[in-house]
């Protein structure tokens, strides 16, 4: 496993919201943005379609390697949020109508990086 | 045991949903997610609430697992279809534990409120109103339950599988940062423990993968399929859907889920732990 893989848990423990984490293991909704990282190296992000957000959907993120780190449900604006580790992933977006899309995304620890995925 | 006796699709349930006999519950951890909106004639029941002693580290007792069912309206001789949300792991958790208290006839709905939400299925928020019953449930079935003693004892002897993240695994990582309560007192894993995520068993969708692709992604990572196994995570549910995995599907003999899992294993003293990515 890599360095870069090596935090990748952090991403599926750490994903954003509060209520969700409480339960431990899972994928917690999508909550709203934030805007000091603080130590973290966040992704976050809107995903929208024809300029409105999809509020039905799933952001996964999977690592270096393609394999599966982290799931959360979109908000209702669409928003969604990781706390991942420095290094590049890849977000991939699943919505209601076979919608699918992904992109490459480059994190760092202190900065949060801001995605508008539109599909 | 086959796939078709556990598992039912979507299709199914719309065909079926409001069926004499057929109860719908949703599983999640987030309990919210009941309240926004859940398929028609659905009940909610909450993991950690009501499933969970709220004293005790340990299950709600068999009487209280009656009174739960019961309350619900679920009869011991309904067909109980369980779903919820992160590819179903507390779905899987409670199958399993409807199994521990020994009800009959429980099935998982593949792909579970995921795939659900993305075929734009029907959501409601209205709650169904369900007669109270008299269930009964029966003494826990602990076969398919393991303790810590008994995985002391496997080490090194039957199959361990940790189905964390390859970093819990490792030892790099706890817990969650937010969950300073259920923090084990040391990373890492049980030694001879083969480390397959539970996100390995299902499809992007969160369906689960066909029997040869589970076997083979077990195969790969040392699992021997003639010997007994024991699955654990962190708190026991990642690892209920990998037992529902072995069990169910692949219909594995003694399977065990080992619910105290590393909350549990890494707080104890003077066991053996192994860090690092191997086993």
């Amino acid at each position: 496993m890599s360095a870069g893989a090596g935090s990748t848990q952090a991403a599926g423990t750490q994903a954003a919201g509060t209520q969700a984490v409480a339960a431990g293991c899972g994928a917690p909704a999508g909550g709203a943005a934030i805007t000091d990282a603080g130590n973290q190296a966040v992704v976050q992000g809107q995903v929208t379609k024809d300029g409105s957000p999809v509020g039905t959907g799933y952001a996964r993120l999977l690592n270096g390697d393609g394999e599966f780190v982290a799931e959360v449900p979109l908000g209702e604006d669409g928003g969604f949020r990781f706390f991942a580790a420095p290094g590049t992933w890849t977000l991939r977006i699943l919505a209601p109508g076979g919608v699918r899309a992904q992109q490459a995304v480059s994190a760092a620890t202190g900065k949060i990086v801001n995605l508008e995925v539109a599909v | 045991m086959s796939r078709s006796d556990v598992l039912v699709d979507a299709d199914w349930v719309e065909a079926h949903n409001g069926d004499p006999g057929l109860v719908l519950v949703e599983v999640d951890e987030d309990t919210s997610a009941y309240d926004k909106g859940h398929i028609r004639n659905a009940v909610k029941i909450d993991w950690k609430k009501d499933l969970q002693d709220p004293v005790r580290r340990d299950f709600v007792d068999s009487g209280g697992f009656a009174a739960l069912l019961s309350q619900r309206g679920i009869s011991n001789d309904d067909t109980v279809v369980l779903y919820g949300g992160n590819n179903n792991w507390f779905a899987a958790y409670a199958y399993w534990y409807f199994k521990l208290y020994g009800h009959q006839d429980v099935k998982l709905l593949d792909g579970g409120r995921k795939k659900w939400e993305l075929e734009s299925r029907e959501l409601v928020t209205e709650v169904p109103k369900r007669e109270a019953t008299s269930y009964t449930a029966q003494d826990q079935d602990l076969s398919i339950r393991a303790f810590r003693d008994e995985v002391l004892a496997a080490i090194g002897k039957e199959n361990l599988v940790d189905v964390r993240s390859p970093d819990e695994f490792a030892g790099r990582l706890l817990a969650p940062a937010h969950l300073p309560q259920e923090q084990a007192q040391r990373g890492g894993h049980i030694p001879t423990a083969r480390n397959v995520p539970w996100s390995k068993a299902a499809e992007e969708d969160g369906t689960f993968k066909s029997d040869d692709a589970l076997r083979a992604v077990y195969s790969e990572a040392g699992v021997d399929f003639g010997i007994d196994t024991i699955a654990y995570c962190r708190i026991g549910e990642r690892s209920a859907h990998t037992w529902f995995v072995f069990h169910e599907l692949l219909g594995q003999p003694n399977v065990k889920n080992y619910d105290g899992s590393w909350t549990e294993y890494g707080s104890l003293v003077g066991v053996p732990i192994k860090t690092g990515d191997e086993s």
